[in-house]
């Protein structure tokens, strides 16, 4: 059946889409225009459900809320990739300001302070 | 023989029950040692500090590999910094192995040394833990390419090129998957050497769960299959 196709060419899309190109402005706006798609796509089935099932039977789906359902699974896992990675690169920033936190309050035990102020250095 | 241009680094989170004696065992052998601690909420950064470790701190807890990457970050720009060791916090690993694997970096046989508990007899190690590394091993391919046996052993050993280059992103366990990743993506010469772990009552119920062993599967898969 053709939306089987659809479906799947879908899914690897999205996935290629992000693994790749996560984090420039290109990816950024391709959500966009996926979500402004998604949002006419949506009123449309609202007010014309019976030619979305029209449609739903050309690409080899029983009923126009099937199809729906569908969509929505996918825009699910979009949403969820793209969540995942953002929250990765976020914890990915989080960990370089602590660490440069860390660096810079860095302490030295005692004995090695005392003895570098002395000799102006810490090995032997 | 002097290991004053060698550094260990000790990722801490939460260990003050043992991190004294740890720290204070190895700094007669080690005499730099920077403790990191990893946003404890009990007393081991003023323990660290006064076992005589250097102490850097992170404000937040990250997780392991995050304290170790900030902890080499430490040590490679302190002077005379030439080899750095990954050594666990909770006295499973032992001075003598850390020597042996210096002592190997030194004669150039390598440039990182990993750990090994699969040489010779291993019926030390609890079952479960022995079919969940074995698993790892068996279904990393890049493991089974470098001959690595044990790639989640917290001892590891390296030398200043490594430490130059060591950049780990992953915070949490995945972290030696990526250091295996690492090898490959800069051609490090990497070798194991056996040690020894000592499965006290107190690191059993700290270390890493059979669940964890999930995360760590999981994180690594996705590792091999896009990297990014």
């Amino acid at each position: 059946m053709l939306i089987q196709y659809i479906l799947i060419l879908g899914v690897v899309l999205l996935l290629v889409l992000f693994l790749r190109h996560h984090g420039t402005s290109r990816t950024a706006a391709w959500v966009k225009v996926g979500f402004v798609l998604f949002v006419v796509f949506s009123v449309f089935a609202v007010l014309r459900p019976d030619t979305v099932s029209v449609l739903a039977q050309f690409l080899g789906v029983g009923r126009g809320t099937d199809l729906l359902i569908y969509v929505i699974a996918v825009g699910f896992a979009f949403t969820s990739i793209n969540t995942y990675l953002r929250f990765k690169e976020l914890e990915g920033r989080y960990a370089q300001l602590a660490r440069a936190i860390a660096l810079r309050d860095s302490r030295v035990p005692e004995h090695t302070a005392a003895a570098g102020r002395e000799c102006g250095s810490d090995d032997g | 023989m002097s290991y004053s241009d060698t550094w260990l680094v000790v990722p801490v989170y939460n260990e003050a029950e043992v991190l004294g004696e740890v720290v204070s065992e190895a700094l007669q052998t080690f005499p730099n040692i920077v403790c990191v601690d990893d946003g404890s909420r009990d007393d081991s950064a003023r323990i660290a500090l006064n076992s005589g470790a250097h102490l850097v701190r992170h404000p937040v807890n990250l997780g392991q590999g995050a304290a170790l990457q900030t902890g080499v970050e430490y040590a490679r720009s302190r002077p005379g910094a030439n080899y750095f060791v990954t050594f666990d916090s909770d006295g499973q690993h032992q001075v003598a192995d850390v020597e042996r694997m210096i002592d190997k970096l030194r004669a150039d046989e390598a440039d990182i040394i990993v750990g090994t508990r699969f040489h010779g007899d291993t019926s030390h190690i609890p079952w479960t833990k022995r079919l969940l590394l074995r698993t790892i091993v068996a279904l990393s391919p890049q493991l089974r390419t470098l001959q690595l046996s044990d790639a989640h052993n917290g001892l590891r050993a390296f030398n200043r090129t490594v430490g130059e280059q060591f950049t780990i992103t992953h915070n949490g366990m995945g972290h030696a998957s990526e250091i295996i990743a690492m090898v490959r993506r800069y051609g490090w010469r990497v070798t194991e050497s056996p040690v020894t772990i000592a499965y006290t009552e107190y690191s059993m119920a700290k270390g890493q769960s059979l669940l964890n062993g999930v995360n760590i599967l999981f994180e690594s898969l996705l590792r091999t299959s896009f990297r990014r």
